[in-house]
């Protein structure tokens, strides 16, 4: 302390400290939140396709196509001062006779602090294709949506949290074949 | 050149670290009290760091210097009269 360097070294070091309580403080205050919300999916269209998948073993596969509404107003018990962003995603999932569990992302979007919330999306299309490694979307009659989100903390872990409210839907058993062009 | 020299502070000044010490530690441990509080309100973290630097920029400021108070200078021996005490008020001024 008797030098300009030896008296903001101590300033520096001892401020540091002060600031990791913060941030330690900032996480254990959040740490043991339920970051649920209600969200409401409605399914209004869907369409199911039999095409080529050139990604996987060169035989058709099943392409589907979902139309769905999307409503939750996450701003009150997600938005805390321990959340940069969260990074909401609606997957689908369902059994086939291969696989027990099949997981497709089918939407995402990502909410930074202070951007608008409260959710409300009509008529949206998935952003990415929703293949079937095989032909398990046909007549398959339970396929769950569900909206879950990651949420991206100035401090401590990345909790991963699934939206209260899912919807199951049934896929039709033809393909569509006509060419709407 | 010597009047340069002892304008340099040779001595230290312990109690005063001391206090500079304590004071920036209350300053920082104050700010970021009210920081954290402030914070945890409005729900933005960004404003806790702010205000806890806010808090660090303070003590950046000031020197703070404990004036140490010396023995007054003893008489010398007889044998140098007038000389040496003259010398020894002139150290005192820059304590």
């Amino acid at each position: 302390m008797n030098t300009v360097l030896s008296r903001a070294n101590s300033l520096f070091a001892f401020s540091l400290s002060v600031m990791a309580a913060l941030t330690f403080g900032c996480f254990i205050t959040t740490a043991f939140k339920d970051r649920r919300v209600p969200v409401d999916i409605h399914v209004s269209k869907v369409m199911l396709k039999n095409v080529d998948d050139f990604t996987g073993p060169r035989e058709r596969s099943d392409l589907g196509f979902i139309t769905f509404d999307l409503s939750a107003d996450i701003l009150p018990p997600i938005f805390d001062w321990n959340v940069k962003q969260l990074f909401l995603y609606l997957s689908a999932e369902y059994a086939t006779k291969s696989n027990s569990l099949n997981q497709v992302v089918l939407w995402d979007k990502i909410v930074l602090r202070g951007e608008n919330t409260k959710l409300n999306l009509r008529d949206m299309k998935s952003k990415y294709f929703f293949f079937d490694d095989g032909n398990g979307l046909r007549a398959n009659k339970n396929i769950t949506l569900t909206l879950s989100w990651n949420v991206v903390p100035n401090a401590g872990i990345l909790p991963l949290v699934a939206g209260s409210g899912h919807v199951s839907i049934p896929f039709p058993e033809t393909y569509e074949t006509t060419k709407s062009y | 050149m010597l009047p340069i020299f002892k304008s340099i502070p040779t001595h230290m000044d312990y109690k005063g670290q001391k206090l500079a010490e304590q004071i920036f530690q209350g300053i920082i441990l104050i700010s970021a009290g009210i920081g954290f509080v402030y914070g945890l309100i409005i729900e933005q973290f960004g404003w806790t760091v702010y205000i806890v630097l806010a808090g660090f920029a303070i003590p950046c400021a000031p020197k703070i210097r404990n004036p140490l108070s010396w023995q007054p200078a003893l008489p010398e021996s007889t044998a140098e009269p007038s000389q040496k005490p003259q010398e020894s008020t002139k150290k005192k001024k820059h304590k």
